[in-house]
């Protein structure tokens, strides 16, 4: 009777499977059968532009992809790198930068900068995209909506260094008491707060771009919202913007100097922040550039024998401190000891393993200039030695002074990127094993974490700061106590000096001392934990020559590119 | 024909076999029968044994096993397993202040390559240290690191190094150095810095190294032996190789398993002993009370998990970087149980209508002997079928969980958080993705496996069909 039961169990088991097996073939051919259909019916209604290669030299197009879609392109109110890198290419300032990273004349002809304001002279053969010339008028309006109040422009801050540009965004003064003027057409006046060394790097920054008033009136607050809502007046202009999917530059025929520009059409159909999807669009040829690698995407990089190329960011990360009185981080010797036993060479070369980035030393990163050469090499960053005894002597002194007994627990902010989570579980187990701290890592969209920075609702953060002009002064001034970036709210009265003296004084010497003794000061009060330096490779069609990657301004910059013959 | 001849013999009676009414086997019980099914079940036998193999690597192995799955070996990052652990000892490491020449010869003619590229010392796991001649007319130089040779096409791989000064002929490489072989290149740059077509290429073997201390402090040498440079030793075993931070997978898993299982069995237990009870009271009783109570697990039904998980979070007031795992618990069981008791409830009803209940009800049984008789061991197949589905489901929940940073805090690692962490390094490392994944799909498989033998020994209607 037990055979007889289990020989039916068997025998129906035998063809459960069977059936199962055919069941399972069926389903895997249909769904073969149906991806295929779709794939064809998707074929016959996609756009055209899928079927493109990444470079089409006949036309001079290239194709590329981009991170995100442009917020929006209003140059007063745009902050994002996206934006600021489109506008590169449909806008120009008074100044712009050219192939070799130098500034060269824009929309201003020539220029004269005095200590106390600066004349621009004015092409006159520089026209907007409808063929009206672009006057200083234009720049006036432009300069007077960004730092106007009611703009609410996160970068307003970059204006205030023209006259009353301080008082004017707080509200105290009208926007035309703004110290610039149009003298005529052609000229226009700037009156500086107070004597500026580094006024001509600003020009050339999205905010100071030009924008006709009756142009931006006439679009009733949509101005840069889409394709019509722009006026161009630099290399390119924007024919095609659909939200969320394709974006496609055109050269401009107004443009002063369009015998310069080579390529025709820059055209970007991709979204995506993904960057095996977008290694796997350059393997099929569809775009002409990858900008954003990771370290896993590296070896198929080099099996394929790509191209990779290197530039620094310019940005500077490193772990920033809470100061306020009631966290843990606001004792030095707490900080000390965190400082002696991290090693940044570890951290690049182990950990975050990707090619171009170096070790942080300092909050001023090595491709500042000084006064001859590099201000890190006249003014070299105070060595610090790894050890171990010291540390744990600095810890025993914090937790006396904290009155703690065991070792404490602290909070390590970061955001909710895969390096950062690898960065974050590395600091982890380093403060764990070396000095016993229990650090607890908040995991945050990047939004949340920036909120959580702004509300001091932290011990410790992965932080990165980048430049928004080519002077140690955009580092410096971030320490500065009355900075809003300033998260961590680091207060030191020599260092505010310092910033100010930095940021009025007109003599190369005296402001890369300045700078000096702030880099020295954040050291000795271990204000910060440098980490590294921010490098990023990229791959580019072999075809495509003469792209500018840049730390500072719009980056990257194809209005040089062109497309080589072979 | 032969006659027949009929002797005395042939009329006496046969002898009645009273054998035959005679019960041959012993009595069985409900279990002891189930038991006996499962037996000739060979998957769900096998299933069973995995799953019993399962707790005990959970439980027992960290014993045996004593690596800490938070220890990070940076030597031996994403290492996968039985990778090559020879090692040679040898001096800590040292910083380099590199090669400067003194000038740089002027030349009109084009910049070419260096003639030579050479190495300083022996290529280590410590630093590669390169030097050249320097190259005249050149304002500087980039290196190159490649894993294939750059001929033909002059592919020359990771931009590693860029040197801005003609004078500095040398460059320390400390990036993500393994044991293998390398091709470095140097180009150099002109004045535009931009660099020249030329390029010379040096093939280097790195080999593994360990310091002295190192050496004494993992314990690769005898407890009594005094390492000696120049010794070849084994850097530490990783049976299942290290995961991107030099952690020691097997440990890991160890560990995550611990996690996985606790909820996947903790959670499903919980919720289906509350959907038994609220599902047969419901049924049992019937009528308004039932209508009301049904409703009730409609309205539960429609609660938001997620949204509980994260009220949950706060009112157990988890801060940032704490586990998440007993909120996750509370949540799963609060809000999972409405599925088990709508089907119990189903069950109890179709079950109380049956004609052997009011057959037992006329020969007086109880009603707590028609549940514990009759209703419950009804109801098993539904719910072991129910707890079948629900260990892997609870798995993956707290999987995803975990990857969203509701569940657990780094560095206590889960299967599910482990696999989103190997997604990331898929291509290249394998064996970071491969080891939780298999292991999550064993122990759903096996839980599946065992369900369904177990729902075939348990349920009372197959029995009848024998």
């Amino acid at each position: 009777m037990n055979n007889l039961k289990s020989g039916t169990s068997d025998a129906l088991t035998r063809t459960a499977s069977t059936q199962l097996i055919w069941l399972g073939l069926a389903a895997t051919i249909g769904f073969a059968m149906l991806m295929g259909l779709l794939y064809w019916v998707s074929s016959l209604t996609g756009s055209h532009t899928t079927t493109l290669n990444a470079i089409d030299a006949e036309s001079g197009t290239v194709t590329l992809l981009l991170r995100t879609e442009p917020p929006q392109l209003d140059s007063t109110r745009a902050t994002d790198s996206v934006s600021i890198s489109v506008l590169g290419h449909v806008m120009e300032g008074l100044l712009r930068f050219d192939e070799n990273n130098q500034l060269a004349p824009g929309v201003a002809e020539r220029w004269e900068i005095r200590e106390d304001g600066a004349t621009f002279w004015l092409r006159p053969d520089a026209r907007w995209s409808d063929g009206v010339p672009v006057t200083a008028h234009d720049f006036v309006f432009a300069w007077r909506t960004a730092i106007s109040p009611a703009t609410a422009s996160e970068y307003a801050f970059i204006l205030y260094p023209v006259k009353n540009g301080e008082s004017i965004n707080s509200g105290n003064l009208p926007v035309e008491a703004l110290g610039v003027r149009a003298v005529n057409n052609q000229t226009l006046e700037v009156e500086f707060e107070q004597p500026l060394a580094y006024f001509e790097e600003l020009v050339a920054f999205s905010t100071y771009h030009p924008i006709r008033e009756d142009f931006y009136h006439s679009r009733e607050g949509r101005y840069g919202a889409d394709v019509d809502d722009l006026l161009y007046n630099g290399p390119f202009e924007m024919t095609l913007w659909v939200h969320g999917a394709h974006v496609r530059l055109e050269k401009n025929p107004d443009y002063w100097g369009r015998e310069r520009i080579r390529l025709n059409v820059i055209d970007m159909p991709y979204f995506t922040t993904d960057a095996t999807s977008a290694l796997n669009l350059f393997k099929d040829g569809k775009v002409a550039v990858v900008d954003y690698l990771g370290a896993e995407q590296l070896n198929e990089v080099l099996q394929q024998r790509w191209q990779l190329k290197r530039f620094g960011d310019g940005s500077v990360w490193f772990l920033a401190f809470n100061f306020s009185p009631d966290r843990i981080t606001s004792n030095w010797h707490l900080r000390k000891a965190l400082q002696l036993v991290t090693d940044p060479s570890e951290l690049v070369n182990r950990v975050i393993k990707l090619p171009g980035n170096l070790p942080g030393e300092s909050l001023f990163p090595v491709w500042l200039q000084g006064v001859n050469t590099f201000f890190r090499q006249e003014h070299p960053v105070p060595k610090i030695e790894l050890n171990l005894e010291a540390a744990r002597e600095h810890l025993e002194i914090a937790m006396e002074e904290l009155g703690l007994d065991n070792p404490p627990s602290i909070a390590l902010l970061v955001d909710d990127s895969p390096g950062a989570a690898k960065q974050a579980e590395y600091f982890q187990n380093l403060y764990g094993s070396q000095l016993g701290l229990d650090i607890r890592i908040d995991r945050q969209i990047f939004k949340q974490r920036l909120a959580k920075m702004q509300n001091q609702d932290f011990d410790l953060a992965v932080y990165g700061w980048g430049p928004d002009f080519a002077d140690p002064l955009t580092f410096g001034e971030l320490f500065a106590s009355w900075n809003p970036n300033n998260n961590g709210r680091f207060n030191n009265t020599e260092y505010d000096e310092s910033v100010r003296l930095a940021q009025s004084s007109l003599n190369p010497q005296t402001r890369m001392e300045a700078f000096a003794r702030q880099q020295e000061i954040l050291i000795e009060e271990v204000a910060l934990i440098p980490n590294y330096e921010r490098g990023r490779v990229y791959i580019t069609d072999r075809r495509l020559q003469g792209v500018v990657r840049r730390a500072v301004g719009p980056d990257p910059d194809y209005t040089n590119a062109f497309i080589s013959s072979d | 024909m032969k006659d027949l001849v009929l002797i005395a013999k042939d009329f006496a009676p046969i002898a009645v076999e009273r054998e035959a009414q005679s019960i041959t086997r012993p009595s069985l019980s409900y279990w002891q029968d189930a038991w006996l099914r499962l037996k000739t079940n060979r998957r769900a036998l096998i299933s069973l044994f995995i799953v019993v193999g399962l707790l005990v690597f959970t439980i027992a192995g960290p014993w045996v096993w004593t690596i800490d799955p938070a220890a990070q070996d940076l030597d031996q990052l994403s290492s996968p397993p039985g990778a090559n652990r020879r090692a040679i000892i040898v001096t800590p490491y040292l910083p380099w202040s590199g090669i400067t020449a003194d000038s740089v010869p002027i030349s009109g003619q084009t910049i070419g390559a260096t003639a030579e590229i050479r190495l300083a010392q022996p290529a280590t796991t410590q630093a590669v240290r390169l030097e050249w001649d320097p190259v005249p007319g050149a304002t500087g130089y980039r290196v190159y690191r490649n894993l294939y040779s750059p001929a033909p096409d002059g592919a020359l791989g990771l931009p590693i190094g860029e040197i801005y000064d003609a004078r500095r002929i040398s460059y320390e490489d400390l990036l993500d150095l393994r044991p293998t072989r390398f091709w470095y290149s140097i180009v150099a740059t002109d004045e535009l810095g931009q660099e020249v077509a030329e390029y010379t290429t040096l093939v280097v073997n790195v080999i593994r190294v360990v310091t002295v201390d190192e050496a004494i402090s993992d314990g690769l040498v005898g407890p009594n032996v005094v390492p000696k440079l120049g010794d070849e030793v084994f850097v530490k075993l990783h049976p299942l190789g290290t995961d991107y931070l030099g952690r020691d997978m097997l440990a890991r898993l160890m560990y995550g398993a611990r996690v996985s299982l606790f909820i996947g069995i903790i959670a499903p237990l919980f919720f289906v002993l509350i959907g038994i009870l609220y599902g047969s009271a419901a049924g049992f009783i019937g009528g308004r009370v039932d209508q009301f109570l049904m409703r009730f697990a409609d309205f539960v039904v429609a609660l938001p998990f997620l949204l509980f998980m994260i009220l949950f979070k706060i009112a157990f007031g988890i801060g940032p970087g704490e586990s998440g795992i007993l909120p996750m618990l509370v949540a799963l069981i609060v809000l999972s149980w409405p599925a088990t008791a709508r089907l119990v409830r189903g069950q109890i009803l179709q079950i109380r209508e049956e004609a052997y209940i009011a057959a037992s009800q006329l020969l007086g049984a109880k009603t707590y002997y028609l549940i514990l008789r009759h209703m419950i061991p009804n109801t098993l197949g539904v719910i072991l079928v129910t707890i079948t589905f629900a260990v892997p489901t609870v798995i993956f929940v707290e999987a995803f969980l975990s990857f969203i940073g509701m569940g657990v805090a780094p560095p206590t690692p889960s299967w599910g958080s482990m696999c989103n962490e190997g997604i990331q390094t898929m291509l290249n490392h394998p064996h970071e993705l491969i080891f939780p994944a298999l292991l999550i799909s064993i122990t759903v498989l096996a839980f599946n496996l065992l369900g369904d033998g177990l729902r075939d020994a348990l349920d009372a209607r197959m029995r009848s069909r024998e």
